[in-house]
């Protein structure tokens, strides 16, 4: 690529620029080049001060503006006014001898290119040796024993010629050495190449991708000449894009402006291109061989070329892209391979979406990488399992946003080396869309479930607190406020035995009564609403609870203490499920125990009744285990018939 | 007798100051807080002091904390408790080592038997709410006493309560003598020692019960 770019551009510019025949064409092509080869040369030379690549591309300008100039004076001098300039001949001989010098800082930006350093310190000696062929070369054009070319034979040499026995084997030296130079540009550029990692590489690549242009514009002249006769207008259209390319595109790699979207020019250029061959022969061959059939002309044939090239088009275009990714993007083609695998997975339910990342990772083989969902409505990222995720962790990472039209959907971040393929990343994050989208639904689910557990559980103790003091209130407010009325009749009562004791003294008991019957009603309600032994522990509320069980009851339980919402569930299952086993199971004794066992306190309440309860939605253990389960805890119900009732319920206590 | 009043409620508070007082007893002090109870015991060194359980600030169970405080500072003062809700871990524990009473608060509205058991509590003997004792001797422990006849077991409960053979004997209708007889079958039969006719009998009792209660 670099031989033809070199080769390609220097040749081409040498022919038209000392071409004597200019066509209007030509005459725009050379303005052209030279103001783009100084232009790119000028930006160059003074952003990249210390890149020599900006002064090269002037020095061809200038060589190229000298060379013309040599060209039309030595055409004025010798031939449109014969003597009327001095040094015409000296001119031709130039123009003549210098053709090395046209292509010389062309190859000296190939043995630079991009940073205007030598590949290694051992290139400096290919490099002289390079220099010292062309400047032989040029010596050996101002001194050979032939003088003058075509059109100027007739003019004598200025200079004085060398005998051709000193002559001919110089000329072999340099011609073979010129050839060797050219090689040693391509064999630098390509060296290059195989330890270029990063940017340096998307600067080769793009400098690569311009060169090509030139076979293009050659293939183009070609068919051009087979259609019409003759390559001009289409010919040279592309030979103006190519050389205009050229310097435009050293200048873009040296200014690394946009470089990575090379990766996908150039990949795109190759499938269209291939697509528009394969297609173009299809219709060919469809159109011919239909044509054979049909008769001349026929336009069903057309019809029919045109229908089997809009069929293809959609199959065909995805695979050429994937040959063409597996041939020249392999990280790309992998790394779709592998999230088409995931998708595949996910759909036949092999794989979760929360593997996404790991599958993210694993296609764009950056470890570190890590998917961050975006939750619209708490307006922050995510990981898989809900947790908050910071985005700016400080380190070097980057970060790149997913979206999926205008919706954000997550962002990835990773090894800030994966920017460096923008192609690579960006296909690979869209391939994967549909399950980094799934991902985030569930993580969205998963927090609002996990919100809705948290609320649950908040909800929950928030009751027994209020139940606390409900139970306060009966006891500290009601209940004592009505024995101090009691004991204010029984003053007045006490005021009545002096003078009139009798009726008015048994109405006041039998009014004493009912306050005391009232208190006690308040105390049952009180415990009912939370037992007050549940202050001393879950132990004594049990034990407590088993004394007043008419039936007879076994109570082991731990003295620990656990979280008060724990404690009062806990209470309230065992006081239900004793309930039941006094009303419904016919039991002649019951077994309470309650321990803690792996940060789980397990309470089990257990007769030795007839069984077959069933956990009816309206009973009153439906509503305990609604509680128990706000708290992250369940409660189980075993009931074979005649073979009594367990009730087991495991709390999470972890402290 | 010289009595201590802790009780944060005021209302209450002079109705048993009144109670007392109304009585012929001197209410030396009516606190509403433990550690005013604490300061008012140490000064006034009282026969009985009459607790609330539920005082400020926690309102959980300082006036128990405060009667354990009394119990080791001042093992001559009476404490008696005075409880919302029946409570029977810590409690019987401290009824069955004498000179200490809990009973209900609405108890208080039988003013002569809460009278009665205050003095007696100030003299060293025990007395424990009826309804405590019903739900010891009612609940868990009942298979234990069903050697026990109807009578036996009323002793039983009084017995628990604090009250001596005489006041068992009034409240029975029954001469002395007859509920000696009782106690002693009962004693026998539940395998426990005869003790003086005091406190230790209840203790004796008491243990009886929590050991049954233990049981179950």
């Amino acid at each position: 690529m670099a031989i033809i770019l070199v080769a390609g551009t220097s040749t081409t510019v040498f022919e038209l620029t000392s071409s004597t025949i200019e066509t209007s064409w030509e005459q725009l092509i050379y303005p052209l080049v030279v103001l783009m080869l100084t232009a790119v040369g000028v930006v160059l030379a003074t952003r990249r001060k210390d890149n020599p690549i900006g002064w090269l591309l002037l020095l061809e300008g200038v060589v190229v503006v000298a060379s013309g100039v040599a060209v039309d004076y030595a055409h004025y001098g010798l031939v449109d006014d014969p003597g009327s300039l001095p040094g015409a001949s000296l001119a031709a001989l130039y123009d003549q001898a210098t053709w090395p010098l046209l292509f010389a800082p062309l190859a000296a930006i190939a043995y630079a290119f991009p940073d205007g350093r030598l590949p290694s310190p051992g290139w400096r000696r290919v490099a002289f040796a390079a220099a010292c062929v062309c400047a032989l070369a040029v010596l050996l054009g101002f001194f050979g024993p032939r003088g003058l070319d075509d059109p100027y034979d007739a003019v004598a040499s200025p200079l004085p010629a060398l005998p051709k026995a000193i002559f001919l084997p110089l000329y072999v030296l340099a011609s073979v050495g010129l050839v060797a130079a050219l090689i040693g540009a391509a064999l630098a550029m390509r060296a290059r190449m195989k330890r270029a990692t990063g940017i340096e590489r998307q600067q080769i690549k793009l400098l690569a991708y311009a060169a090509t242009l030139i076979p293009g514009a050659v293939a183009v002249g070609w068919a051009e000449s087979f259609i019409t006769g003759n390559a001009d207008a289409a010919a040279t259209v592309a030979l103006v894009i190519a050389l205009i390319a050229i310097p435009l595109a050293i200048g873009i790699a040296i200014m690394r402006y946009r470089l990575y979207e090379v990766d996908r020019i150039i990949n795109r250029t190759l499938v269209y291109v291939t697509l528009t061959v394969l297609l173009g022969g299809t219709y060919a061959v469809v159109s011919l061989s239909l044509g054979v059939v049909l008769g001349r002309g026929s336009t069903l044939a057309t019809a029919t070329a045109t229908l089997a090239v809009a069929l293809l088009f959609g199959t065909l275009r995805a695979r050429v892209q994937r040959v063409v990714d597996r041939r020249f993007n392999r990280a790309r083609y992998e790394g779709l391979r592998r999230v088409e695998r995931h998708l595949v997975d996910l759909r036949a339910g092999r794989s979760a979406p929360e593997q996404t990342q790991a599958v993210l990772a694993d296609a764009l083989a950056d470890r570190s990488l890590e998917l961050l969902l975006w939750l619209p409505d708490s307006k922050e990222y995510v990981d898989a399992e809900g947790r908050v995720a910071a985005v700016d962790t400080g380190d070097e990472r980057h970060v790149t946003p997913v979206r999926r039209g205008e919706l954000q959907l997550a962002a990835v971040r990773h090894d800030p080396a994966l920017s460096d393929q923008p192609d690579l990343l960006e296909s690979v994050i869209n391939a994967a869309g549909l399950a980094i989208e799934i991902a985030r639904l569930r993580a969205e689910v998963q927090r609002r479930l996990a919100e809705v557990r948290e609320s649950r559980a908040r909800i929950v103790t928030a009751g027994y607190e209020e139940r606390r003091r409900l139970e306060r209130d009966l006891h500290d407010g009601a209940q004592q406020r009505l024995v101090s009325i009691g004991l204010a009749i029984r003053f007045v009562q006490g005021q009545l035995v002096s003078d009139r004791p009798g009726d008015i003294g048994a109405q006041l008991d039998e009014t004493v009564v009912e306050v005391t019957r009232t208190i006690e009603e308040l105390r049952e309600m009180a415990r009912g609403v939370r037992p007050a032994c549940l202050d001393d522990g879950l132990a004594p509320a049990l034990h407590e609870l088993a004394s007043r069980s008419p039936l007879p009851t076994e109570v082991h339980a731990t003295g620990e203490r656990f979280p008060e919402p724990i404690e009062a569930a806990a209470y309230f299952v065992a006081s239900e499920a004793l309930t039941n086993s006094v009303k419904h199971a016919r039991a002649s004794r019951v077994t309470v125990s309650a321990e803690r066992s792996d940060g789980t306190l397990v309470l089990r309440i257990a007769d030795d009744g007839v069984g077959g309860a069933v956990a009816g939605e309206r009973s009153g253990l439906a509503g305990i285990t609604d509680r128990v389960a706000a708290l992250g805890g369940s409660v189980s119900l075993s009931s074979p018939r005649g073979a009594g009732t367990a009730v087991v319920a495991e709390l999470p206590c972890a402290s | 007798m010289r009595v201590v009043i802790a009780e944060d409620q005021a209302l209450l508070r002079e109705g048993l100051r009144r109670l007392f007082e109304d009585a012929g007893h001197e209410v030396v002090a009516a606190v509403d807080n433990a550690d005013r109870l604490r300061g008012a015991v140490s000064q006034h060194e009282p026969d009985l002091a009459v607790v609330d359980v539920r005082m400020p600030p926690t309102h959980t169970d300082e006036g128990m904390r405060a009667a354990r405080w009394i119990r080791d500072a001042h093992p001559q003062v009476g404490v008696f408790i005075l409880s919302q809700h029946i409570e029977t871990s810590g409690a019987v524990g401290l009824v069955s080592q004498g000179g200490f009473g809990y009973f209900l608060k609405d108890r208080v509205l039988e003013v002569g038997e809460f009278l009665e058991a205050a003095q007696r509590v100030a003299r060293g003997g025990s007395a424990l709410d009826p309804r405590v004792v019903a739900s010891l001797v009612g609940g868990r422990a009942s298979d234990g006493l069903g050697g026990l006849t109807e009578r036996e077991r009323e002793v039983l409960s009084l017995m628990a309560q604090g009250l001596t053979n005489r006041a068992i004997a009034t409240r029975l209708v029954l001469t002395e003598r007859t509920v000696e007889g009782h106690v002693r079958s009962m004693l026998m039969k539940l395998d426990l020692p005869e003790g003086d006719g005091g406190h230790r009998r209840v203790l004796a009792v008491l243990a009886y019960l929590r050991a049954a209660d233990a049981r179950w």
